[in-house]
């Protein structure tokens, strides 16, 4: 279960990340364009555009394994999900709309901190598909010595 | 993704460490770890670097499978690419390692937290394949430039700074000049390379140092004028000879010049100047301190085009350097005291050293030969001379360049006397011809003759 103080992260404006390795052990990254916790606190939705995440859905696909790292970029408190795919499918219409909540808060905070508002509005975020996964493990990422624990 | 294959350099906005860079990483078991770093560090064309501050999961991930996928966006227009990489090694010293470590302490001292950011190592990745992500923005690619980035020092640039720094590093002439000779070739790759110094009287350079010769030619003369070496010193400009007529060739110019002046004594007088039979390209450039000429380094290569204006500029940046050096490490009036000795010189490794040597001087010329080859003339003959016969006659070893400054018999010139550059050249011949008798430094202006075996000596008036 995703804990109180996460689950506040999760809600801002935070920039996510994805991790995934294929059968070579050979790691991938990509962007996600939102994240969105699952009711019972123990799921989270992100959102993939197949141009630029491909082999990340193929990794998805292929062996489910993935991290998830959300960073609020004005002061850099972040945290690590790592979790099993459980679904793949388009984006629906609360989907489209939690991914555009999400993105409209993640370019306040990069304007915040001196990104141009022109340069975020011309990401290409849809369309996306949903990726639907079951978190199993939630870690402390903001930078110090504390990064890498266990939530 | 584009089809062009993408060079590093081109991605040198995203090496500024303005928007952090995604790094993901696989355990051995399989289970994939991302995070943000600050910066990945270009390091060369096929290498970055990333700082290892802390014992976390990436570095212990790349330690169990070195490959890892890093994500980054161009500042300009946020474009993302993706550098495939391989863990190689971790660095914790070394100008790499000095420069990041800086960095960050710079950055920590500024948010009072010095002893919390600490870089352990600067960890080298191969890059294994660049992409674009295309499909990312809707913004065109930001214009390509020529100039990548001001942050990238041409290696050039580089290699002429750590020359500069080493070589001011030198406390005596004669660790100059053996490290300018070694830093041309590891820096640069000038193998094969000398120094050639005025003499006292301005009428002749002889050759102090070289590098990549089977014969080291130490003591060898050159006339102004002669060659390229003595054009280059009459001139006082810089020469770049490629694909060069042989006829040209200073090295073959001065052995033909001695086989025709006939006569053994003409030929055994006379220490051939170093030279590569092969050479083809060659460049010599003046040393000069203030409009004054000093000497003349030299460089040459067996390859017709190894040499361009680029080589012609580099040495010569390295010329006025080692100009100014020689000038400060010339000047030993003062003598360091007693306490601060240098390390004696190891004997070289004979198999059957011989159990005497004999010294013959012949005063007509100021020539010292032993065990009956020519080893030295002139002023440093008539040094070593000095220095034999007071180690036979009152059991001396240790002396100082003060109180052979003040011997008249020597003739040193009152001013520019070259005293330290002419104990080098003695010192390197005797090292080449009689290694069982050596002048070892004892700090700034003061050596020891340290011997091994008997000495004879004997005058000649021919």
């Amino acid at each position: 279960m995703i804990p109180q103080p996460v689950f506040d992260l999760l809600q801002t404006g935070v920039s996510v990340i994805v991790g995934t390795r294929d059968s070579t052990l050979m790691p991938e990254s990509t962007r996600a364009w939102g994240i969105h916790v699952g009711k019972n606190r123990d799921s989270v939705t992100i959102f993939l555009t197949e141009a630029i995440s491909r082999k990340t859905i193929e990794n998805l696909k292929e062996n489910g394994l993935v991290a998830i790292s959300c960073t609020r970029p004005t002061d850099h408190v972040a945290c690590q999900l790592k979790g099993r795919l459980q679904t793949i499918r388009p984006a629906g219409q609360r989907d489209r709309k939690n991914s555009s909540d999400w993105h409209r808060e993640f370019v306040e905070e990069l304007v915040a901190i001196g990104v141009p508002a022109d340069l975020c509005e011309a990401w290409i975020t849809a369309p996306a598909l949903a990726i639907d996964i079951d978190v199993t493990d939630v870690f402390h990422q903001t930078p110090g010595p504390g990064a890498g624990e266990k939530v | 993704m584009e089809d062009r294959l993408l060079k590093l350099e081109e991605l040198w906005p995203c090496f500024q460490g303005i928007i952090p860079a995604a790094l993901s990483t696989c355990s051995q078991d399989g289970t994939p770890n991302i995070t943000f770093i600050s910066q990945v560090h270009y390091v060369d064309h096929t290498h970055v670097a990333i700082s290892h501050q802390f014992f976390n999961k990436t570095h212990r991930n790349v330690r169990e499978n070195p490959l890892a996928c890093a994500m980054m966006l161009d500042p300009r227009t946020l474009q993302a690419h993706r550098i495939y990489l391989r863990y190689q090694h971790s660095e914790s010293s070394g100008p790499l390692f000095d420069s990041m470590s800086l960095q960050l302490q710079a950055i920590a001292s500024h948010a009072g937290m010095t002893d919390v950011f600490r870089l352990r190592s600067a960890d080298v990745y191969e890059v294994l394949r660049i992409e674009r992500v295309d499909g990312f923005t809707r913004l065109p690619p930001a214009m390509p430039t020529d100039r990548p980035s001001r942050l990238f020092v041409d290696q050039d640039l580089e290699s002429l700074r750590l020359f500069s720094e080493r070589i001011h590093r030198a406390e005596l002439l004669e660790d100059l000049l053996e490290t300018t000779l070694r830093l041309l070739d590891d820096l640069f790759g000038f193998r094969h390379s000398m120094i050639l110094l005025m003499d006292e009287r301005n009428t002749k350079l002889f050759t102090i140092a070289s590098r990549g010769y089977p014969e080291n030619g130490v003591g060898s003369e050159v006339g102004i004028g002669e060659g390229l070496i003595g054009t280059v010193a009459r001139a006082r400009r810089a020469l770049q000879l490629s694909a060069i007529d042989h006829s040209l060739r200073y090295a073959r110019a001065v052995r033909d010049r001695m086989e025709a002046g006939g006569g053994a004594d003409a030929v055994c007088r006379e220490i051939p100047l170093p030279g590569l039979p092969s050479a083809a390209g060659q460049i010599a450039v003046p040393l000069l301190t203030r409009g004054r000429l000093i000497g003349v380094l030299a460089v040459e290569s067996a390859e017709p085009l190894a040499f361009m204006a680029r080589e012609d500029t580099l040495l010569t940046i390295v010329a006025s350097h080692l100009g100014g050096c020689i000038e400060q490490l010339s000047r030993d009036t003062e003598e360091s005291p007693q306490g601060a000795l240098a390390k004696p010189q190891s004997l070289r490794a004979l198999a059957a050293p011989p159990r005497s040597r004999s010294f013959c001087f012949f005063p007509q010329d100021d020539c010292v030969f032993v065990d009956g080859e020519y080893l030295i003339r002139n002023v440093p003959g008539r040094i070593l001379w000095r220095l034999l016969t007071q180690h036979r006659d009152e059991g001396r070893t240790e002396f100082s360049n003060r109180e052979l400054r003040m011997d008249s018999w020597l003739g040193l010139p009152e001013i520019k006397d070259n005293l330290e550059c002419r104990l080098i050249l003695l010192r390197k011949r005797m090292e080449q011809k009689c290694p069982d008798i050596r002048l070892v430094p004892r700090g700034r202006g003061r050596f020891a003759l340290e011997t091994d075996v008997a000495i004879a000596l004997s005058e000649r008036d021919t």
